[in-house]
């Protein structure tokens, strides 16, 4: 499968606060976007694949769009931590022949409608296994992504000695690089450590500004062989290598009964892979996008994909190694943090554009990107590649 | 002289009241004399007693018949409790009669509600 | 007693009859007249300028300590409270007086049960109504007084249970996870044991992953434990709880890690590494939560 397929167009809407559209218009717009971006037509697709918590299915998002008969449709689970398992699954479809040109999408109005970030009693409604999973943290009040992802921050501080600001330099990077696109919401609002520092606490550790953004918006994504796609409107991102990956002992955002809650062993299956495959190391990596809903597991994530050592990452941050001029830029477009929250859509987009050379925050010589997807759940990731 | 009215009587139903009054009719029952048990038992307070409903309807009666007056009998139905803090509020009136026995019915109501509604005979002069 | 076994008791009292109690222990004087008068607010001079008693002093004067004056009623009203017809309420009181008892005369009463009437829906509850007659025999051996004396035994209705609303986070229970819950209304923290090789694990679930076994047991955890991180949860507002509220994820000396809030501990207190122990906390009629406080407190 390697660098046999590739991404051959993205789309989306604008990101916005509320969109005052339907989930499903929103979801066509960005899926005919990105075809209209590959200069495809909506009969040139016949496979489709979103992730759980969209609530648009694939047959309506085909009917919407014009899209005719589908050989390939797939729905990968565990919310954001599929953003680029969707890829990969549609890479598969490619690869084996199960489909020619697949569509991946998410769309939702997060903010003016469900919002993931407040807490819904219903999570342990039923004795399923993740309603039952939950049940032993729900009753206790320990119900939203934020408070998940706290206890393992916590953690993270007390083994590495780590603190808010170091959590915070994240959150001032992220802003910093939106403020200088044009798409991203924060567009021209950079913020300062101070102001993070005094931003109110949600569920310490983490401030407001620990927490990236509710957005209301749609990306899509074109996936298609490699050697279709050179023929398409734009240079190809090859997908060079592409993984899901859920550890041992493995929870929605609560594994707290794991040997060692400071790391993320789902990200290190998905890490391991990603270079196992692609046969690229760190230092081959111009830019990443890491998956950035709070502050601190962009740290995590940075050790467990071999950025740095493990407890390293509050100096490699603080030393400007995230920053546009870093050693590794992370997330030029601003992240979820600062561009919009689309459950990790709008990352891969934006290692499409860095490899085409078309991001706001162009950097230069972009041959590999690596892409992440949600954390604290079974994620995935991607390494995507100029021709 | 049947449909005659009696003058009201009002009577504030002091502790002080409420106690004496059990004690004179020889009544140690708790919950006429002990607050803090009538309201464990689920009483708003401490109470009349029975007898001192008798004693008092049978005072109610004399007290505008006379002291000549000489009572047959008294029925009482018993209402509400008459919890000290309150004020019970007698009324009457002669609903029968023949020369040597009349009927009166009272009414002896607190706030919250009919307390005892009696029927009292006597004769008014003892032959 | 059924009721029919009340109704029957009631009907061998009855039959037999009057039956006498103990004379007054005094004879009718004028201190105890004076003082009924005083307590009265009764200003008629009658009684005192004749040597007579207020005939609505009758009863007063045989008034007796519990238990001295067994009468066929006695019985009755223990039955009705030993069936849970506990409350009593005086109903009716109608008293005929033949003469004003003299200063002088001891008065003897006695008690004959009249009849028992119920069961019956009353606004205080299902009850019977127990009438019975007493008769104030004065010298000579002539009725004075004689009254009709009506109550309800009624059983009392359930207090109403103190309704607590409903906790909003409750958990989903299954056979896999119902002992912890029922462990945790017995106040004991249960940790999954598997019955063939000993694993000791929470949260729990239907397979032993160590040795394929589905024979579980549990064991009761000592209920210390130490603080392995937390989180203070501030917002948004999560139905059910005050903010802001501590959670912690604790680890056992047993082995195994479990998430409780942190209580009775001011929040800057909290650190990692402090020892707890386990105490619980009842959230509504159903659910106990295991939760951890200090171990000094």
């Amino acid at each position: 499968m390697r660098a046999s397929t590739a991404i051959a167009g993205i789309g989306a809407t604008e990101f916005s606060k509320e969109s005052g559209r339907t989930e499903l218009r929103l979801a066509a717009e960005a899926v005919l976007a990105a075809l209209d971006d590959a200069g495809l037509s909506p009969g040139d697709v016949d496979g489709l694949v979103t992730y759980t918590q969209d609530a648009n299915q694939e047959i309506a998002v085909a009917r919407e769009t014009g899209i005719g008969d589908l050989t390939f449709f797939s729905r990968v689970e565990y919310g954001g931590g599929a953003a680029c398992g969707t890829v990969a699954h549609a890479a598969m479809a490619v690869a084996t022949g199960m489909a020619e040109t697949v569509v991946c999408y998410r769309a939702f109005n997060e903010r003016s409608g469900r919002r993931f970030g407040q807490p819904n009693a219903g999570l342990t409604g039923q004795p399923t296994s993740q309603g039952l999973e939950m049940s032993w943290h729900v009753p206790y009040g320990l119900m939203t992504p934020a408070a998940w992802v706290a206890m393992f921050a916590r953690r993270y501080m007390h083994v590495h000695d780590a603190t808010s600001e170091d959590f915070g330099r994240v959150a001032v990077a992220m802003r910093r690089h939106a403020a200088t696109n044009p798409a991203a919401w924060f567009h021209g609002r950079p913020i300062t450590l101070a102001e993070h520092q005094e931003s109110r606490w949600i569920a310490e550790p983490l401030h407001l500004l620990d927490c990236c953004q509710e957005s209301d918006g749609a990306v899509a994504l074109v996936v298609t062989s490699t050697e279709r796609a050179r023929d398409l409107r734009r240079s190809p991102a090859v997908i060079t290598a592409a993984a899901q990956g859920a550890g041992a002992g493995q929870m929605m955002m609560t594994s707290y009964y794991r040997d060692d809650m400071s790391g993320l062993p789902e990200m290190s299956v998905v890490g391991r892979r990603l270079w196992e495959t692609s046969g690229l190391s760190p230092a081959d990596i111009r830019t990443a996008i890491l998956y950035d809903h709070f502050t601190p597991f962009v740290l995590t994530q940075l050790e467990e994909l071999g950025f740095c050592g493990r407890g390293e990452a509050p100096g490699f941050v603080r030393d400007g190694g995230i920053e546009l001029d870093g050693r590794l830029p992370v997330n030029p477009h601003g992240g979820q943090l600062g561009e919009a929250y689309i459950h990790g859509m709008n990352g891969i987009a934006e290692a499409v554009r860095q490899i085409r050379g078309t991001a706001a925050n162009q950097l230069q010589n972009v041959t590999n990107v690596l892409v992440t997807a949600g954390t604290g759940v079974p994620t995935s990731g991607l390494i995507l590649s100029s021709d | 002289m049947i449909g005659t009215a009696l003058p009201e009587l009002s009577i504030e139903l002091t502790p002080t009241v409420v106690i004496s009054t059990a004690l004179a009719t020889r009544d140690f029952t708790p919950v006429h004399h002990d607050t803090a048990l009538a309201r464990a038992q689920g009483s708003k307070d401490i109470f009349l007693n029975i007898l001192t409903t008798m004693g008092l309807v049978e005072r109610y009666v004399t007290d505008w018949a006379g002291p000549r007056a000489v009572i047959r009998s008294i029925d009482v139905k018993l209402g509400v409790p008459a919890y000290a803090g309150d004020r019970l509020t007698f009324t009457g009136t002669v609903v029968a009669g023949a020369d040597d026995r009349l009927t009166v019915e009272v009414r002896g109501r607190v706030s919250l509600g009919d307390h005892a509604t009696a029927t009292v005979t006597f004769t008014p002069e003892e032959s | 007693m059924t009721d029919e076994e009340l109704h029957e008791l009631a009907g061998k009292q009855v039959a037999l009859g009057e039956m006498r109690g103990a004379p007054a222990p005094d004879p009718v004087n004028v201190p105890m007249i004076r003082h009924w008068l005083t307590a009265m607010g009764d200003t008629n001079p009658a009684y005192l300028d004749q040597g007579l008693a207020p005939p609505a002093m009758a009863q007063v004067w045989t008034m007796q300590g519990a238990g001295q004056n067994r009468s066929p009623v006695d019985d009755l009203l223990a039955a009705l409270n030993g069936s849970g017809y506990t409350g009593v309420v005086a109903t009716n009181c109608e008293q005929t007086y033949h003469r004003y008892a003299r200063v002088g005369e001891l008065l003897t009463p006695a008690t004959r049960l009249t009849g028992l009437a119920g069961p019956k829906r009353t606004a205080l509850g299902v009850g019977f109504f127990a009438t019975w007659n007493v008769t104030w025999y004065g010298d000579g051996d002539e009725p004075v007084a004689e009254m009709m004396f009506r109550v309800l035994k009624f059983r009392p209705r359930e207090p109403e249970p103190e309704r607590r609303p409903p906790y909003p986070l409750q958990p989903a229970v299954n056979q896999d996870t119902a002992f912890f819950w029922e462990g945790a209304k017995q106040e004991e923290l249960r940790i999954q044991c598997c019955a063939d090789c000993g694993e000791l694990r929470h949260p729990p679930g239907p397979m032993c992953s160590r040795c394929r076994s589905a024979n579980r047991s549990h064991t009761v955890a000592s209920g210390a434990g130490t603080l392995y991180s937390y989180v203070v949860h501030h917002h948004p507002p999560v139905p059910g709880r005050a903010t802001p509220f501590v959670v912690g994820v604790v680890e056992l000396p047993e082995g195994v890690r479990i998430v409780g809030n942190v209580v009775d501990c001011p929040i800057g207190e909290v650190e990692i590494g402090m020892r707890l122990k386990v105490t619980y906390r009842a959230m509504d009629d159903r659910l106990v939560l295991p939760v951890w406080a200090p171990e000094e407190s």
